[in-house]
């Protein structure tokens, strides 16, 4: 509500407590000179004057409960960026650990060829077949003549 | 003169408590990839020498499998790097 914006807060509570207090004055002292004379303009503006100020208190009410919510709403999302933050590291950490797991493993198995395979280098020929099965396998190419 | 006040009034009134609308500027920043995620996957080796020995053979065949086991783990991260944030984000819009 941007009248509730705009308006200091001191003004509803006056806004409200001069409607409250003309409504009284309109309407019980009507006996003092004064108010005797005024009394229906007073009572009109009186009961405006009231039922803005009723209508401005529920505002700023309003606008007090919103403001707690976006309170909580930010706390709420701070700690979920935090917690979002953790994850990416303990990800981060793992996927580092995992791949130089993979990385090791790998060596192991290399050494282990050089180690064990290696003598049968001279009895196992590789056909040359094989090594262009094997390029295309490892660039995802299908072989000539299965492209017609 | 009081019907002309009273009409006053009541214009003030209506155009003072019209057009109430209410905005919560709070919003929830889509979270950042770890940069560790964004790699891409490494291309495989290719033997480029016909008369290869078969345990060099062998050696290619097996980084090219440390590749691909990398690279999975690397979709398996992704897939729990989802699962996390949203999770997180499920719990915040409770």
């Amino acid at each position: 509500m941007w009248i509730i914006n705009w308006l200091p807060e001191f003004v509803v509570h006056l806004i409200f407590l001069a409607g409250a207090l003309g409504t009284i004055a309109g309407f019980v002292l009507g006996f003092v000179p004064f108010v005797g004379k005024y009394k229906l303009p007073i009572q009109i503006i009186s009961l405006l004057l009231l039922s803005l100020g009723v209508y401005l208190e529920g505002g700023l009410a309003e606008k007090a409960k919103w403001e707690l919510r976006v309170k909580e709403m930010e706390v709420k999302v701070a700690e979920a960026e935090a917690k979002s933050a953790v994850v990416n590291t303990e990800i981060v950490e793992k996927i580092i650990t995992q791949k130089q797991v993979i990385k090791l493993k790998g060596d192991k198995i290399i050494e282990y060829i050089d180690r064990e395979v290696k003598v049968f280098d001279n009895t196992c020929a590789i056909p040359v077949i094989a090594i262009d099965a094997h390029n295309m396998a490892a660039k995802n190419q299908v072989p000539a003549e299965d492209k017609k | 003169m009081s019907k002309k006040l009273l009409l006053f009034c009541v214009a003030i009134t209506l155009s003072l408590v019209s057009g109430c609308a209410t905005t919560v500027p709070v919003t929830q920043k889509f979270p950042e990839a770890p940069q560790t995620l964004m790699e891409k996957c490494e291309q495989l080796d290719t033997i480029d020498q016909p008369n290869i020995v078969f345990s060099e053979f062998l050696k290619t065949v097996t980084k090219n499998y440390t590749k691909h086991h990398s690279c999975a783990k690397l979709v398996e991260a992704w897939q729990e790097w989802y699962t996390e944030q949203k999770k997180i984000s499920d719990e915040l819009n409770k």
